[in-house]
């Protein structure tokens, strides 16, 4: 019996908080908090409910212990490690033989920076780009705008940042509820006199924190954007020296704004003009500023712009390259950022070299030693319609849950259907395993160990805190396994064989120039991390980007000159509302660890569709009542709540139960990224019978594996 | 002797219910803090005021309820007889039938935690510090200094307003 505190990254949110697990003899039994670290993202170890309840999940009671293999859909039997390898490297070397690009494999924003880089590598050396991550579904449009607008697609500061901004302006983000501890910082900066703007169609509990609320309607975000430029512009607020010395295109951006008056922007965006004066007037002569954003601005048709805009924003008013200023992307999962920079993403290499590049192909055509596909590969919902046209044929998923989180649901289990083969790697039973040939039980976060990036960049080392259940391994190890059984078995970089996940973080030291310097002996000996780029090993790491130029090739940042758009749909007879997707506080994405955690469960336990009174009474719906909400692509039975905090014409309705069948999956030109946040809909009173009925023909959020035998 | 207690400054709340959550992995299941929401979307945690003059210490027949040495009002168990007394005395509500054990329950400031020499759950937990745990005068006179700052920032913006003679 030894009590032991260990200490790891919480492994939710893209705050990266840090905290101690108390286990005996590899069993987790409690929680301690970090205070005592110095200069970690979670100041003085402060914790959310999610963060609270984190020994829960890894105690479920269905958690997989042992690899299965599907007899018909959906019925499994179980089988050794051995088998389960051999059968994958198998199918994928026929696969592969045929035409690599029939694979499609998916990364894991939940998990670590080296399993990542493994599957990517995987893939790469097969011959296919086929590689991509949940950042699609998020804040694929925020690295593709920023990429365009400053040279980076990732936050450009930190937590410090915003605590020392002297306004914040916060759009398309439920700051409070998304990322409560990192709401921290702006509650300090509010209490040092620094003046919050919250831009939100909803009014969150981040609104009830506003100093300046502007409630635009869903999907008007462009319009919203250039009034607030436009005003900046013609009262000459902007930072005249820092446009002319380090941007490029403003004289486009003057014309493309010019007829986003206030009393125009008024009309489409529904905040009246007043306020659109006070905001950016308020934002521009603050001195320092911050801009964040969320889901609300990224997952659009015009997700892309919109980033744009925003950079474009604070880049006029001369808000970057600075302390206390900055634009900051917040990222959901706690290693999405990490996903993106190992390149689990099917257009770059890691470090964000495009793969279209002839010189950074070259480099690892050498590091890895096999021939590189020149052709960028399929995103997450591309492949969802390329498995219809017979062009995919297999899926690798570690650890997603697109049945859940892909928009548009139901065409995503209409396609899975009719996958040859399909693996799924995951710690708990999900929905997509219903359509999986082969279940892989891997080692949650903290029973394994590894380094993992937080949103603001933040590389840091989480330690074992527990023994996995059963056979339950770690993914890196799975992935290297599955690499060296498809015939990658040479030493080094050019193969599979490790021996930990230190070892594949110096590889990953040796081929990403913003990792150089992070090994894994640095990371163990300091806690609270360290800041990519780090290109040496005694860098001490970049608190914020862009000090003296961007990374674009000219150096400069390349302002962007937008014309608003429409959604791509919009309500109409048929379908008169429109529909939004929400989040709750206590529940995590596809819910498949926080409806496992009894103490959160019990906070959260269902969804609520928000209704304007005026539009419930037409509908003669009150609080409590069962409503089918519907789409053009699917039928949502929900609980109404009957409330003020959305505009009349909007239904909000919180997606971590499986709303993703109601939405849209057109997508953003740029990011590939489906427009989840607008979409029209109608609804309807219906008993609970029929609701009950509807829920039926859904998929549970919880679902029981069946394990024959034989 | 001044007493620490837990300060609640519900202007910072943001109703992520961490406090609960924490206090009931704290206390085997069972939270002794909740969190209100008093207008759609701003709510307010409460929990034990820990009171000067107790009336659940003053009714308790069995004197279950003592006070600790850092003033926290704690709840004996083996001492209790579920009588529901202090429940009844209490303003608040507070003190809760345990139907288990069929004794009370109620906020002990985490006085395992406190021996440690660690705050109270929720007060460390607290994302926003909309939870304070500490020397209740003490943060009283914090509140009032940054309340004279900001007073004394506002003026100095503000024109024509001088600041002889305030």
């Amino acid at each position: 019996m030894e009590e032991r505190l260990v200490p790891v990254v919480c492994p939710y949110c893209g705050v990266g908080c840090r905290l101690h697990v108390r286990s005996v003899d590899g069993y987790p039994l409690g929680i301690e908090y970090a205070g005592d670290i110095p200069g970690i993202s979670n100041e003085k170890g402060k914790l959310c409910p999610k963060g609270n309840a984190v020994v829960e999940y890894l105690l479920a009671k269905d958690r997989l212990t042992k690899p299965l293999k599907a007899k018909e859909e959906g019925k499994f039997v179980e089988i050794s490690w051995d088998e389960a390898i051999k059968e994958i490297a198998e199918r994928l070397k026929a696969y592969t033989k045929d035409d690599p690009d029939q694979i499609m494999f998916f990364g894991c924003a939940r998990t670590f920076n080296e399993p990542n880089y493994l599957i990517q590598k995987l893939a790469r050396m097969l011959g296919t780009n086929n590689v991509d991550h949940c950042a699609r579904l998020c804040h694929s449009s925020t690295v593709s705008g920023l990429r365009a607008v400053f040279g980076a697609g990732a936050m450009t500061n930190t937590y410090r940042d915003i605590e020392e901004a002297n306004v914040i302006f916060i759009i398309g983000h439920n700051y409070a509820e998304t990322h409560p501890v990192g709401f921290r910082y702006v509650i300090k900066a509010k209490e040092r006199g620094a003046k919050v703007i919250v831009a939100d169609p909803r009014f969150t509990r981040t609104a009830w924190h506003a100093d300046i609320f502007l409630q635009h309607y869903p999907g008007s975000d462009i319009a919203l954007l250039n009034g607030l430029i436009h005003v900046i512009i013609k009262e000459k607020l902007y930072d005249e020296r820092f446009v002319r010395e380090r941007c490029t295109g403003f004289d486009e951006v003057v014309k493309a704004v010019e007829k986003y008056t206030p009393e125009f922007v008024e009309k489409v965006t529904g905040v009246p003009k007043e306020l659109i004066i006070e905001a950016a007037r308020t934002f521009a002569t603050a001195g320092k500023g911050v801009i964040t954003w969320a889901m609300g601005l990224t997952q659009h048709t015009h997700g892309h712009d919109n980033v744009r805009l925003a950079a474009t924003l604070s880049a006029i008013c001369g808000y970057q390259g600075r302390e206390g200023c900055g634009v900051s992307p917040m990222r959901g999962q706690n290693n999405v950022q990490g996903a993106c920079d190992m390149a689990a993403l099917p257009n770059y290499f890691p470090g964000y070299g495009l793969v279209t590049d002839p010189e950074k192909r070259a480099f690892f055509e050498e590091f890895w030693g096999v021939p590189l596909s020149g052709e960028p590969g399929l995103t997450a919902v591309e492949a969802a319609y390329a498995i219809d046209r017979g062009k995919v044929k297999a899926y690798y998923v570690m650890g997603e849950n697109p049945v859940i989180s892909e928009a548009n649901a139901n065409h995503v289990m209409h396609a899975l259907q009719k996958l040859e083969f399909m693996v799924v790697q995951d710690i708990v039973p999900t929905p997509t395993m219903q359509f999986a040939d082969i279940v892989l039980p891997a080692a949650a976060m903290l029973e394994n160990e590894g380094s993992i990036t937080n949103t603001e960049r933040r590389v840091q080392w989480s330690f074992q805190a527990a023994k996995p259940p059963g056979e339950a391994r770690p993914d890196w190890w799975i992935v290297s396994e599955i690499g060296k059984a498809v015939g990658f078995d040479k030493a080094g970089p050019k193969g599979f064989i490790y021996g930990s996940a230190e070892d594949i973080l110096r590889e990953i030291n040796a081929c990403t120039p913003q990792y150089r310097g992070i090994t894994p002996e640095r990371l163990k000996a300091n806690l609270a991390g360290i800041h990519w780029p780090c290109p040496s090993e005694d860098h001490p790491g970049t608190r914020f980007l862009y000090r003296d130029r961007f990374l674009t090739p000219d150096g400069k940042a390349h302002l962007a000159a937008v014309e608003h758009r429409d959604p791509a749909e919009l309500p109409d007879e048929e379908y008169p509302f429109l529909l939004t997707t929400i989040r709750y506080v206590g529940q995590y994405h596809t819910a498949t660890m926080t409806m496992r955690s009894e103490s959160l469960k019990k906070r959260w336990p269902e969804p609520l569709a928000e209704i304007h009174p005026e539009d419930a009474e037409k509908l003669g719906i009150k609080t409590g009542d069962w409503i089918v909400v519907e789409t053009r692509r699917g039928k949502y039975p929900i609980r109404a709540k009957v409330t003020r905090l959305v505009k009349k014409g909007v239904i909000a309705v919180p997606w971590h139960w499986g709303a993703n069948v109601l939405t849209n999956d057109a997508l953003d030109p740029d990011s590939k990224i489906p427009e989840t946040k607008v979409c029209a809909c109608r609804a309807r009173k219906v008993s609970e019978e029929e609701a009950k009925k509807v829920m039926e023909e859904l998929p549970p959020v919880i679902p029981k594996l069946e394990v024959i035998k034989g | 002797m001044a007493r620490k207690t837990i300060f609640i400054d519900f202007s910072k709340c943001i109703e992520c219910l961490a406090c609960e959550v924490a206090c009931e992995r704290e206390h085997n299941g069972k939270s002794h803090i909740k969190v209100f929401e008093w207008q759609e979307m701003a709510a307010m945690a409460l929990n034990c005021r820990h009171c000067e003059t107790a009336p659940c210490v003053e009714v308790c027949p069995t004197n279950a309820l003592y006070r600790d040495e850092d003033g926290a009002v704690i709840l004996a168990p083996q001492k209790c007889i579920g009588c529901l007394m202090c429940g009844i005395v209490c303003p608040f509500g507070i003190p809760e039938l345990d139907l288990i054990n069929k004794i009370m329950g109620k906020c002990d400031l985490c006085a395992h935690r406190r021996k440690e020499g660690k705050l109270p759950a929720c007060a460390e937990t607290c994302p926003t510090d909309a939870l304070v745990f500490g020397e209740w005068n003490e943060i009283i006179r914090e509140r009032r200094r940054k309340f004279t700052e900001k007073t004394i920032e506002l003026s100095k913006k503000a024109e024509g307003i001088s600041l002889q003679g305030v």
